[in-house]
């Protein structure tokens, strides 16, 4: 894996005023993968939105982290159903 | 430009407390947040108007202007010149079009484009002295992410190809791999929405519908089709002619084939995902025709064909 593609959870703590249980705890609740190079904990790039978004969740709204884990949940399969639906539409759209 | 009733779009009333408006804003915030509401521009916008609403009512001064004015905001101008000649002071430092200055107080953030006051409030309030992140400091985020679906035609993906896309009235020039599945999700990296606060700009994400209007059936790099073969040919045997993706080959039928059989040919399938050069089977399963409207010469020679194997 490329390391210029991953930030240090230390970074992200005093980036974005967030305390490390907090990253732990998403990465305990596969939320967020944490990986784990020479002992120092790092986050992919690819997962910054996501990480973003429950920080915006958890601080912003006041959202617990049961809830981000069943909002992370529910978001997923709101996506899904989201693409299916497009897919959908698109092949209506044919026989219009 | 109409008046906007901040107290409506937070369900409250005059009389609300600064605890009212926190509790209503935090209540809507958390059914209308675009992280809560992804590809909703509905949701968007009514987040939008939520937040400019906490942003007025929550702040003493901009409430207190927003009240005395109410509905006659247009005039506020006129009317304050004319406080300001009679008293000689007074009225409100700044006035219309300079704003209050001071920083967002509490208000969420979220991700969406940074132009989220509505031309009521610019005109009230002013434009500067933005900020956001809710007091946690100034972090940027990373633009809105968009998706979009690009239907091609099975043939046209058997090649690669170049293709220009418009998104959001930018031309984006793209090469589709040979072999893309249907369903298949591309992310292009920074082609999405604009970044908040110097942030980077959000992605693309193309998923390929992709359009079967061919007789072969595909399951990934593999390609499956039927052909018939007439009783005669699969019973002694002989020489068929088969269109594959890229032409024909001819095939040699076994004698006494049997319905249903499956003949594999390596390397006639579809390419595989980038990888050069490297292409699935095409398998095919014969379908025997049965002959038809036999004449009694017919009947008579299987009837014959008949008692010698009973």
């Amino acid at each position: 894996m490329n390391l210029e593609e991953l930030i240090a959870t230390e970074e992200l703590c005093e980036r974005y005023k967030v305390e490390h249980t907090f990253i732990r705890s998403l990465s305990d609740s596969g939320i967020l993968e944490i990986i784990t190079v020479e002992q120092r904990e790092y986050v992919h790039c690819d997962m910054m939105a996501e990480f973003e978004k429950m920080r915006r969740l958890h601080y912003d709204l006041e959202i617990n982290l049961e809830g981000l884990e069943a909002v992370h949940h529910l978001l997923n399969q709101l996506r899904e159903l989201q693409k299916t639906n497009r897919k959908l539409q698109n092949r209506l759209g044919l026989y219009e | 430009m109409e008046f906007i009733d901040y107290y409506k779009i937070l369900e409250l009333d005059k009389s609300a407390t600064t605890a009212d408006i926190k509790k209503a804003y935090r209540k809507l915030a958390r059914k209308f947040h675009p992280d809560l509401n992804p590809n909703n521009k509905d949701a968007q916008a009514r987040f939008q108007q939520i937040n400019e609403a906490h942003e007025v009512l929550i702040d003493p001064e901009k409430r207190k202007k927003y009240d005395q004015y109410g509905k006659d905001w247009q005039h506020a101008e006129q009317f304050e010149n004319a406080q300001r000649q009679q008293s000689g002071a007074g009225g409100f430092a700044g006035g219309f079009g300079g704003g209050f200055g001071g920083g967002r107080q509490g208000s969420y953030s979220g991700n969406f484009d940074d132009d989220t006051f509505s031309e009521f409030f610019e005109q009230m309030f002013g434009g500067g002295g933005r900020s956001r992140g809710g007091g946690r400091g100034t972090p940027q985020y990373k633009g809105q992410d968009f998706n979009a679906e690009l239907q091609l035609n099975l043939k046209d993906v058997y090649t690669s190809q170049k293709q220009t896309l418009t998104i959001n009235g930018k031309n984006i020039r793209l090469t589709i791999p040979a072999g893309v599945e249907n369903g298949q999700t591309i992310k292009i990296k920074g082609h999405g929405g604009p970044g908040i606060q110097g942030g980077p700009k959000g992605d693309l994400f193309i998923t390929f519908n992709i359009i079967n209007n061919t007789p072969f059936k595909r399951e990934k790099e593999n390609l499956y089709k039927t052909v018939d073969v007439d009783f005669y040919t699969a019973l002694l045997g002989g020489e068929i002619t088969v269109d594959t993706f890229t032409g024909k080959v001819k095939l040699t039928v076994k004698p006494e084939t049997q319905p249903g059989t499956k003949i594999k040919l390596k390397g006639k399938g579809f390419p595989k995902y980038k990888k050069e050069n490297q292409y699935g089977d095409l398998i095919i399963t014969y379908q025997i025709k049965m002959p038809t409207h036999l004449t009694a010469k017919e009947k008579e020679l299987f009837q014959e064909l008949q008692k010698l194997r009973t």
